[in-house]
């Protein structure tokens, strides 16, 4: 899988909405059901899965999802 | 084809929306893995939904839960599950309840773990949450959500922030009983205004501690006072609080697990995301157990599982068991890990392919077993298929299939019992026989909310019971049969020593009971102090043993002088010796004392108690009704039938009866 598809499937199964479909543009705003709960449980998963750890509430910082996807690749994964 | 291959052709099907294609190529991935990972679990649980097979989905997602206790598996699979039960009930739910959750820190991301471990035990748990860090505020307030919610259950997930004790004084005693004073009046506050049972979490210490080892002797420091305040607090709990040791278990994953300070400063996360699928699992099993859905039998194979070898190759010289010998000294600390729970009332059995005599040749003859003969309540050895004596053991013992939990070193056995007999929890042992006892000892099912010296006798009145059938089938008629068993009962009111029993048996009894109204702590006081309500326990004893508090009868005089029996129970341990009619017939005799002229019986139906749904026809009751659920109302007319009576067991005074048991205290 490529790293766009595998940050998709971690957010549909953390949201638990299979229709989420990711595009780089995106904000949290525009993915539904990115509350303060599903920050925190995005967070935690993304660090696991990708073997990460974001400093501080880094991952609110990010403009979108593609300044996300560039941290991860720049992290190696 | 490899396994990361065939996920991937999954994934690959999946994104086409082949499901069925795609579960086939998980299904080839994990087709030679006993225990799938919860990753993989979801994907087909995501397959599955997507397909509209929702009781598949909701199987697979609870298969997460015994894939291991990864945060992020048991999150994915917690959301699924919540997504997936807005629109479809469950299938094989047991218990429902109502939860309120609240606490000290974020609890948001605890309360859907809860539902999904309880779901995986065959509860349905509805869960609220307090608002954060008002548990206090809720519970004082007896116009809060929490009383408006009316739950059965307050969970209070608190942490050692909440403690008010210094880093040191002087007199810790005076400053821990205070301590103690401010958490127990909380629970009488609770108590008082609602019939919830309260779960309290007890304090993990921090990490943090100035003294350091010092701490361990300076019973004034604040980690030495956290440490004697959760023992009192235990104490104090008594049988009417039930506690998950957060202490413990913060100790069994590793503190620097159990705390992550970025995660509290983030967003006050007390205990970490990666601790919480246990704490999850542990507050569950502790709630299960007080709706009586702990496990009571466990049954073992024997060959490589209690002793290395075959008893009937290599003969009693050439098993390994016992010490000076690495394999054989980890059978013997499983052997002991087994008896240490057959101690505190968990039934044994065996089921073994092999001749009987060579089966019990080790027990008999080799110094070194752990396990005798006397533990075991059955004990099957022979060449049948497993799954048929498994049946023929919840049969002879009287207990379901899904209070028994099987273990057996061989994983085809295990496979073949969980597809033959999916009632049956299957443990999953390790190949290393060292890592047995500590398999065993993870598994939570068996715990109970109370330790009565009913449970200590368990094995005992078990055999006796296996015995009993034995004596059934060789005596002549049966009134000579009841004769012989020489049974004495003592039949009293309800009091104070006797109510955890009496509770833990309303909680717990499933077959012979004829409305299953699981009445707590709370409501038995309440028939207690009602002075319309006559309300007996009967304990028994025969020539073969002691059964202790074995059944219980509530009735309540309502209007029309009608007395109205509201709960009728007993333990499936005395099934079938007349025992019903001792207490039915109590009922008779304070029916006429307080004027009332009929007693109603009610039968609700449920998948057990089908044993008892004619018992009223058979005491000479009417049929009144019949409701759409199966419930049935029946009424004895006292004055045309005149009293209940029996003739089979010698009624005893309370004094004579050497029948005493006492609550003991399980700290």
């Amino acid at each position: 899988m490529t790293l766009h598809e595998r940050l998709e499937e971690l957010f549909q199964n953390v949201l638990g909405d299979d229709a989420i479909a990711l595009r780089d543009e995106m904000t949290s705003t525009d993915v539904p059901g990115w509350d303060s709960v599903a920050h925190v449980n995005l967070m935690f998963t993304i660090e696991q899965t990708f073997g990460v750890q974001f400093k501080g509430n880094e991952l609110a910082e990010f403009a979108n999802i593609g300044e996300l996807k560039a941290y991860l690749a720049r992290a190696g994964s | 084809m490899s396994t990361p291959e065939s996920i991937q052709r999954g994934d690959d099907l999946r994104k086409t929306k082949q499901y069925a294609a795609a579960i086939e190529a998980y299904r080839e991935a994990i087709k030679s893995v006993e225990v799938p990972d919860g990753e993989i679990c979801l994907k087909i649980a995501r397959c599955f939904d997507a397909m509209g097979d929702r009781a598949q989905a909701v199987a697979w997602t609870l298969r997460v839960v015994d894939s291991g206790e990864a945060f992020v598996h048991w999150q994915g699979a917690a959301s699924l599950l919540d997504r997936l039960l807005k629109h479809a009930a469950p299938t094989n739910v047991k218990r429902r309840a109502k939860v309120w959750l609240c606490g000290s820190y974020t609890t948001v991301q605890l309360a859907p773990l809860l539902r999904l471990a309880a779901l995986r035990e065959g509860m349905l748990l509805e869960v609220k949450e307090g608002d954060f860090g008002q548990y206090r505020q809720e519970t004082i307030d007896p116009k809060s959500r929490l009383y408006a919610f009316e739950p059965n259950f307050v969970v209070m997930a608190v942490h050692h922030g909440e403690v008010a004790l210094p880093e040191f004084t002087a007199t810790p005693h005076a400053a821990i009983d205070g301590e103690l004073a401010r958490w127990t009046s909380l629970w009488q506050t609770l108590k008082s205004r609602s019939k919830a049972r309260l779960v309290m979490h007890n304090f993990a210490a921090p990490l943090q501690n100035a003294f350091g080892n010092l701490a361990a002797r300076l019973s004034g420091s604040r980690a030495a006072m956290i440490h004697a305040l959760n023992a009192r607090l235990g104490e104090a709990a008594g049988t009417s609080v039930s506690i998950v040791d957060c202490e413990r278990l913060s100790s069994h994953i590793g503190k620097r697990t159990w705390f992550n300070d970025r995660y509290w400063h983030m967003s006050k996360q007390a205990v970490s995301l990666e601790a919480l699928p246990a704490l999850a699992r542990h507050t569950v099993a502790v709630i299960a157990a007080d709706l009586g859905l702990s496990k009571k039998c466990l049954v073992l194979d024997l060959d490589n599982t209690l002793w290395g070898g075959v008893i009937g190759e290599d003969g009693l010289g050439g098993i390994r068991i016992g010490h000076g010998d690495a394999g054989g000294e980890a059978y013997l600390a499983f052997q002991q890990a087994i008896k240490s729970l057959q101690a505190r009332g968990v039934i044994l059995a065996v089921n073994s392919k092999n001749n009987d005599a060579d089966a019990r040749e080790p027990f008999l003859k080799h110094a070194e077993m752990a396990l005798k003969l006397d533990d075991f309540a059955m004990f099957i050895a022979n060449w049948e298929r497993k799954p048929d004596n498994m049946r023929r053991i919840a049969q002879t013992l009287n207990i379901g299939l899904d209070s028994i939990v099987f273990v057996d070193d061989n994983p085809a056995e295990r496979e073949i019992m969980r597809q033959f007999v999916p009632e049956v929890e299957v443990l999953t042992l390790p190949g290393d026989p060292s890592g047995f006892a500590r398999a065993l000892g993870e598994y939570l099912m068996f715990e109970t909310n109370a330790f009565t010296a009913e449970d200590a006798a368990k094995t005992e009145q078990y055999r006796a019971k296996a015995q009993i059938a034995q004596l059934e089938a060789s005596s002549g008629s049966i009134e000579d049969f009841y004769r012989s068993l020489q049974m004495q009962a003592v039949i009293e009111p309800f009091d104070e020593m006797h109510l955890p029993r009496i509770v833990q048996l309303l909680g717990k009894t499933n077959q012979f009971n004829l409305t299953t109204r699981r009445h707590g702590e709370a409501q038995v006081r309440a028939f207690m102090n009602d002075p319309n309500c006559v309300h007996w326990y009967l304990k028994l004893r025969d020539r073969f043993a002691e059964h202790g508090l074995v059944s219980m009868i509530i009735a309540k005089r309502v209007d029309g002088g009608v007395m109205d029996v509201d709960t009728w129970l007993m333990s499936c341990r005395v099934i079938g010796r007349t025992v019903e009619s001792e207490l039915l017939s109590h009922v008779s005799e304070a029916a006429r004392r307080l004027g009332c002229t009929a007693i109603r019986g009610t039968y609700i139906p449920t998948a057990k108690n089908g044993m008892v749904k004619d018992i009223f026809a058979q005491f000479g009751f009417e049929k009144k009704s019949t409701a759409a659920d199966g419930t049935t109302t029946w009424l004895y007319d006292l004055k045309s039938r005149g009293p209940i009576s029996n003739g089979f067991i010698e009624r005893l005074e309370p004094s004579a009866a050497p029948m005493e048991e006492q609550t003991v205290d399980a700290a």
